[in-house]
């Protein structure tokens, strides 16, 4: 954002119109001003350091235990709870994007006009910018991301109709015990066809496919019941899974010794603890087995705001690197 | 162990630097410089030994990224020396060793455990190896700059308060792109690949963030007639006050993602 002393002329005869083109030329200015852009930016900063003190998105309560009434109410009215997400944040962000744009248009109106010093790199940089807030703003509207744990064998289904089916789970470890990688090695699929018989998902290295990022991010031991029907057909519920019974849900949580413990709840509300072991029934089923098993956790992203987010930041790059160029040239460095 | 002749090395180039302010204003030391030089090498070969030893590049953790960082601090210094032949320049390279040797004091300190560990899975990236190091280079300008605007803001003769402010800019215009290129974009790059999100304002992102937009404050000052000067030696100082407490205070004070230094 150099300054160049010079005022934009509007293009228009002094007629009626003067009085309000006065106030777009004094808002123009207004706009276009880097002391301006040195404030938003200062306020910015200011604002962010603040919320970093306070812990973001507690519950209510919190907030009255740690700061008081008085305090607690002053920070959920404005929002500093959620710092990010609010006002405080968003309305010197939105100044600052009209400040840019407006300081951007300026700087390539007048460099036309003046024939001026060719310097490209400030205005990469500025336009890499706005594109990155664009991004980012597309990328709060459109992200989607869903977390699942799967075993050797379970398939789960991707938009897109894409079919991903678990071959392998891996956890490797140093010498020491600490982590040295996780490893799940899916197929995936599509309408039955293979597209890629194996790829191992290991962190910082994603599975991309269909503008879908699948990632592995966790790993546990599940607990599984086999549960038989009066029919006799068996089906295995994971722990976290349930069944409905008599108008309640019957949530299987999990082995203890070699007893199954099911929790029934009623609206929101558990109701009743059972302890059931091989062989014994709950509802109308029999517990047939138990057992528990490896899955890993993986997690899916789509992000089309990630595209121009990318292309933003490689502009700001080249924007940085010609500007370094161009001032070393200069002897300005 | 090399990692302690390198700090006593920089305490001796302290030693020798201060001694010449105090007693001999008008000379400038003639090889105090060779001393970072032989620190810096020092500490860039504990990165070498501990990189071939963990089987990637040594800057996983808190006592490795300081070495590192202090190993550039060292060589920005002596390539800073070489070049200027400016009456400013031993207070600067005085005032920089004393950073680099309180960042070394806290690498030797028990907050800063020294195990030579491979890194975990969420390191093991080349995103990471762009993003830390590149990080510490900017950085590494910023030292310089920090001590020039507390220089300017202490001078009262105009011609050195000129240099001054020329050379805290010049340091912060080579830095604030590097930095830039590590801190943000590549750190970006790797969230992205690591965990599937580019941003999730977590304490240590923020206070980079914080501390880029300080910085591009102070570039934009250089053109705001009632900024320059004091405003942007102050907003020097407080950038890289911000740059240290985003390396350290974010991790001991504040919780995050970045749990791993």
């Amino acid at each position: 954002m150099i300054s160049t002393g010079q005022e934009l002329q509007f293009p228009v005869s002094p007629s009626k119109t003067k009085v309000r083109l006065l106030n777009l030329e004094a808002l123009y200015k207004f706009f276009k001003s880097i002391k301006l852009a040195v404030v938003l930016i200062l306020t910015i900063a200011i604002l962010s350091i603040v919320s970093t003190l306070i812990p973001q998105g507690k519950d209510t309560a919190f907030y009255f235990h740690t700061y008081g009434a008085f305090w607690a109410q002053v920070l959920l009215r404005l929002r500093f709870t959620d710092y990010f997400r609010s006002l405080l944040f968003l309305a010197p962000v939105s100044l600052f994007f009209v400040n840019l744009s407006v300081c951007s248009i300026d700087r390539l109106i007048n460099r036309e006009r003046r024939k001026a010093r060719r310097r490209h790199g400030p205005d990469l940089i500025h336009i890499g910018l706005l594109l990155l807030i664009i991004g980012a703003i597309f990328s709060v509207f459109t992200r989607r991301e869903g977390m699942v744990y799967m075993g050797e064998g379970d398939e789960i289904r991707l938009p897109g109709e894409y079919t991903l089916r678990l071959l392998d789970y891996q956890y490797e470890e140093y010498e020491n015990g600490r982590p040295k990688d996780w490893i799940s090695t899916v197929e995936v699929s599509r309408d039955g066809e293979v597209l890629i018989a194996s790829f191992s998902i290991e962190v910082n290295k994603p599975l991309k496919i269909g503008g879908i990022n699948v990632y592995q991010t966790s790993f546990a031991r599940e607990d599984r019941a086999t549960l038989r029907d009066a029919e006799g057909t068996s089906s295995p519920i994971a722990s976290g899974e349930g069944f409905e019974w008599e108008g309640a849900v019957v949530i299987f949580q999990g082995i203890e010794g070699t007893i199954a413990v099911f929790e029934k709840w009623e609206n929101h509300t558990r109701t009743e603890a059972y302890r059931v072991g091989i062989g014994e029934t709950i509802g109308e089923y029999t517990l047939e087995e138990l057992g528990s098993r490896d899955v890993t956790g993986l997690q899916a992203v789509k992000d089309p705001g990630f595209i121009p987010v990318v292309i933003a930041l490689i502009l700001v790059a080249t924007g940085l690197s010609l500007t370094m160029i161009q001032k070393r040239k200069d002897k300005d460095i | 162990m090399i990692a302690t002749i390198a700090f006593g090395l920089l305490i001796l180039a302290a030693g020798i630097q201060i001694a010449f302010l105090l007693f001999r204003e008008r000379k400038i030391d003639g090889f105090s410089h060779y001393i970072h030089l032989a620190a810096a090498a020092l500490l860039l070969a504990v990165t070498i030994d501990r990189s071939i030893r963990i089987r990637f590049v040594a800057v996983t953790n808190t006592f490795e990224s300081l070495v590192f960082f202090t190993a550039v601090i060292a060589l920005v210094l002596f390539i800073y020396r070489l070049r200027a032949k400016d009456k400013t320049i031993p207070f600067i390279t005085f005032g920089g060793t004393i950073v680099a040797v309180a960042l070394l004091a806290v690498a030797s300190s028990p907050i800063a455990p020294k195990d030579i560990l491979p890194p975990i899975p969420a390191l093991q990236s080349s995103w990471l190896v762009l993003h830390v190091t590149l990080s510490f280079i900017g950085e590494s300008f910023f030292v310089v700059a920090f001590v020039c605007a507390i220089y300017y803001l202490a001078s009262k003769d105009e011609e050195r308060k000129k240099n001054l402010d020329r050379l805290t800019y010049t340091t912060i215009a080579i830095g604030y792109p590097i930095f830039t290129a590590g801190a943000l974009i590549f750190g970006a790059v790797w969230a992205q690949n690591a965990w599937g999100s580019y941003w999730s304002w977590d304490p240590k992102e923020t206070w980079a963030l914080i501390t880029w937009l300080v910085y591009t404050a102070y570039l934009h000052t250089r053109f705001v007639k009632r900024f320059r000067g004091k405003v942007s030696a102050v907003l020097s100082i407080v950038g890289f006050v911000f740059t240290m407490f985003t390396f350290f205070g974010v991790n001991y004070l504040l919780a995050g993602l970045h749990s791993y230094g």
